[in-house]
């Protein structure tokens, strides 16, 4: 009460009065001290009322993402989405990263306003669940590089692992009814991919999906020799430079790697993206009451020899948990695999050859858990120490596991590694004593003594390779501006190959950071994005605008693409921002702004 | 693939040097330099040397420049961007068929022919200088570039604006990525290496015009040809070819220095002739 009273004659006496006039220090003091309100106490605490205000400043933020030659769409979409937010008063930036210097940042050191990218997705919408959930917001990798949390959605995402069957696709709708309106990251389009394969070398291209292990297995040769190598072009140079599994920066699918480590259980998908979760180094499994018994096929061998039992099975799940094995002053969790290894309680070896899973999920998440590469305990065990690097301090939890390159890679897998050079290729050889290959099972297995792996930057000359023959497929997804180019008709020897997919383009927001923490605001984000736009002028048509991240299977009626954004429709149309509309949405969800029509938000 | 590029660009390079040896240097300085030879070489045999070490260097550095740029992490692309975004987009609105191929030729052919010749140029005469000078400024600028590369990180106008910038070279002739991967990385734009070398010749050639004054007309449209094409083909800002220039001359300069004032042929003759005079 008396402060307002205060502050009233304040602003009275500063018209005229002389601050501190003529009160002498005693008196202003025994005033002040008897609670009386005189001018001059009111008078400066209405300047310190006035100082002591935290700026609220024109919003600049940077979109960090990658350069053409790393993710041509990318970049693209980046400047598209500039000049949307730059319409609506945001002063942008775009800040370009190498690929894993992109990553780096991103999922590593949290070092980023927004960015645009590929999240490389998962056929089960349980990805989410490590994507999402609030216990990994302060780990570094793809669990939640968004920093994001929010209570009720991680109830969600817990009720989405716990359930089963239709229960369980009721408990994913409510999931992502909550993303649609929370926007902790936009979804922007799930891009149509292609490839360029020789069909007078190899058939069977469509039976398994290129961007998955089983598109390089079960080829059938179709010219004498084309079964001594099969050649893959990639236009990302890190299959070159490193091998390791667990690395965040240097995969973005972990195809290669896939290919090198064998599951237990594998997702065996079609060129349609139509398929399912197979047995793999598994020979069977039952799920009953939370308990999952795995039965390993027997004999199995890691590439230089050692036998691959029970025992690695339990140590791979237990060191992606912590792979500093309980040494550390904390866990140091794999930054990839992580919502998989969350969900298994435990893991006991019951023999050489069987397992018992404690799962802390229904059986549907619980399987997923099968899917992480299989390590061998007698090459990673050492690898739980804290990585070392002379006169610089390492951030804690940095083990040798997660920073060694991994090269020679030793693993299980349907190929292993012979040779590489830097930027230049990596060659894998068959692995002549892989399950696939035993006469009892029925999987795709590697029909080529070796698999190259050529690096060539580019599409247009990744294509070129391919028609001269020097190449047999175009492993990488083409950039959609070239797909139009490709001329197949002329010649049976080439297929163009089309697939879906479930990986997509996002834009994600850092969440500790003000203001992209404040949800209406990501919300006014989310609508100054024209994902069908996008897709038909960056993609080239070849993509689809999605308002939700999961695989269409999954996708809820409500939240389907369907003419237009069914959760945040644009603000304006054919990618033109309406600036008035614009401005009413920030302002409607509490911004302000200043006379130049500069965004003004608080900093913190 | 990469094979055949480089066979074609020895081939083409060579050509072109032959004809210009005939066209002006002449059949009289090529007599004199049938008996001079092994004076000019011992002449020129210390900086060629350096020029190798200091290529050779740059070969090993290249490997791990990128990884010490990103851990400096001085990203000036969007700076630059900022600065002149439009004037690519303004350079690249004027291309034809003809003008790319030319830009093409000129990128690969052209400036390759332009670094090669001056070395057989000032060969041909007695006075060692020019070819000495010649060599200190190639030294010089992979020197000052490899550092200003390690110290900035800059991807150039077709990694920022792939739709608007054409990536002409690299899809009207695909093969030539396989070359200018061998030597180039994506993130070391500034400034342009091809231009500051092609200047440089550029810019000896008129200083030796009284010489050879028909190479100084032809270099210096060559190398404005060269500077000009870098940009035409959205492979560098017009910053990255300022920055060129200016380390042209910078090298250029500093050259002219070096060589006028350490001589290593009379610094080693002074020593043998005060060593049998004693």
């Amino acid at each position: 009460m008396s402060d307002r009273a205060g502050v009233s004659t304040a602003s009275d006496s500063s018209d005229g009065e002389p601050v501190n006039g003529g009160i002498s220090r005693r008196a202003a003091l025994s005033a002040t001290a008897a609670g009386l309100t005189i001018p001059t106490s009111g008078c400066i605490r209405q300047i310190r009322s006035a100082i002591n205000r935290d700026g609220v400043d024109p919003l600049s933020l940077t979109i960090t993402t990658l350069p053409a030659d790393g993710d041509r769409e990318s970049i693209r979409l980046a400047r598209e989405i500039a000049a949307a937010l730059e319409a609506a008063g945001i002063d942008t930036a775009i800040e370009m990263r190498s690929n894993e210097e992109f990553l780096r940042s991103v999922l590593l050191n949290h070092d980023f306003d927004v960015y645009v990218g590929r999240h490389p997705g998962d056929p089960d919408p349980d990805f989410l669940y490590e994507t999402l959930h609030s216990t990994y917001a302060d780990e570094s990798g793809w669990q939640n590089p968004f920093g994001f949390t929010n209570l009720l959605v991680d109830e969600r995402l817990e009720e989405q692992r716990a359930a089963e069957g239709d229960e369980r696709a009721d408990a994913v709708e409510s999931v992502l009814e909550a993303l649609a309106l929370e926007q902790p990251f936009v979804p922007i389009c799930r891009p149509i991919e292609h490839r360029l394969a020789r069909a007078d070398r190899f058939d069977g291209w469509t039976d398994g999906h290129l961007s998955t292990r089983t598109g390089y297995l079960g080829l059938d040769t179709q010219r004498e020799g084309s079964a001594e190598q099969l050649r893959t072009v990639y236009t990302d140079a890190r299959p070159s430079q490193n091998l390791n599994p667990l690395n965040a920066e240097y995969r973005d699918r972990g195809t290669i790697t896939d290919l090198l480590y064998d599951p237990l259980a594998a997702d065996v998908f079609d060129a349609g993206a139509e398929g399912d979760l197979e047995p793999w180094l598994a020979e069977e499994w039952t799920f009953d009451g939370g308990t999952l018994a795995v039965e390993l096929r027997p004999e199995l061998t890691f590439h230089d020899g050692e036998e691959l039992t029970a025992d690695d099975v339990v140590f791979t799940y237990e060191f992606l948990a912590d792979t500093a094995r309980g040494d550390g002053s904390g866990a140091a969790p794999s930054p990839r695999y992580r919502g998989r290894v969350a969900a298994v309680e435990a893991v006991t070896r019951v023999d050489d050859t069987a397992l018992e899973f404690e799962m802390a999920t229904g059986e549907d998440a619980a399987e997923r858990a099968l899917t992480v590469p299989i390590l061998p305990e007698h090459v990673w065990e050492g690898r739980s120490g804290e990585a070392t690097v002379r006169g610089v301090r390492i951030a804690q939890g940095t083990t040798e596991a997660l920073t060694t390159d991994n090269v020679p890679a030793v693993g299980s897998g349907p190929f292993q590694f012979a040779d590489r050079t830097d930027r230049e290729h990596l060659t894998l050889e068959r692995f002549g004593d892989h399950v696939t290959l035993r006469e009892d099972v029925d999987l795709p297995e590697p029909t080529v003594d070796e698999l190259r792996v050529q690096i060539d930057p580019r599409s247009t000359s990744a294509i070129q390779l391919v028609e001269d023959d020097d190449a047999d497929v175009t492993s990488t997804p083409l950039e959609s501006y070239v797909v139009d180019d490709i001329d197949v008709e002329e010649t049976d020897d080439l297929t163009l190959l089309e697939s879906p997919t479930w990986s997509f383009y996002h834009l994600g927001f850092n969440t500790r950071k003000a203001p992209f923490g404040n949800p209406r605001f990501r919300q006014v984000v989310a609508e100054l994005i024209d994902e069908a736009w996008l897709a038909e002028e960056v993609f080239h048509g070849y993509a689809e605008p999605i308002a939700t991240p999961v695989t269409e299977e999954w996708t809820p009626d409500e939240l389907a693409w369907d003419d237009g954004d069914p959760a945040t429709a644009f603000l304006g149309a054919d990618g033109e921002v309406d600036v008035d509309a614009a401005r009413e949405a920030f302002e409607d969800a509490g911004f302000r702004y200043d006379g130049d029509g500069n965004l003004r938000v608080r900093h913190y | 693939m990469l094979l055949q590029v480089l066979t074609q660009l020895v081939v083409v390079v060579a050509l072109m040097v032959g004809v210009s040896i005939a066209l002006f240097v002449g059949r009289y300085r090529l007599r004199a330099t049938r008996t001079e030879w092994r004076g000019r070489i011992r002449a020129a045999a210390p900086i060629t040397a350096v020029l190798a070490i200091v290529l050779l260097f740059n070969s090993v550095a290249r490997q791990v420049v990128p990884d010490l740029s990103w851990m400096i992490g001085w990203n000036l692309t969007w700076a630059i961007y900022d600065i002149e975004g439009q004037f690519i987009l303004w350079l690249q609105d004027q291309a034809t068929p003809w003008l790319t191929a030319y830009f093409s030729f000129i990128y690969i052919y052209g400036y390759v022919f332009l670094l090669v010749f001056p070395v057989v140029a000032y060969f041909a005469l007695s006075n060692t200088r020019p070819l000495r000078q010649l060599l200190a400024a190639y030294t010089l600028n992979y020197t000052l570039g490899l550092v200003l590369y390690t110290l900035v990180i800059a991807y150039g106008p077709r990694n920022m604006m792939p739709e608007l910038v054409e990536a002409l070279l690299y899809d009207t002739y695909p093969q030539y990525q396989h070359l200018t991967r061998q030597v180039n990385r994506n993130t070391n734009v500034f400034p342009s290496l091809h231009t500051s070398l092609a200047v440089t010749v550029s810019v000896l050639a008129f200083r030796t015009r009284d010489v050879y004054p028909k190479w100084n007309v032809v270099a210096g449209f060559l190398g404005l040809s060269v500077a000009i094409s870098t940009m035409y083909l959205g492979i560098h800002w017009a910053i990255d070819v300022v920055a060129g220039i200016a380390l042209a001359w910078i090298s250029v300069e500093l050259a002219g220095i070096l060589v006028g004032r350490w001589s290593v042929g009379e610094w080693v003759s002074d020593r043998v002739a005060s060593l049998r005079n004693r």
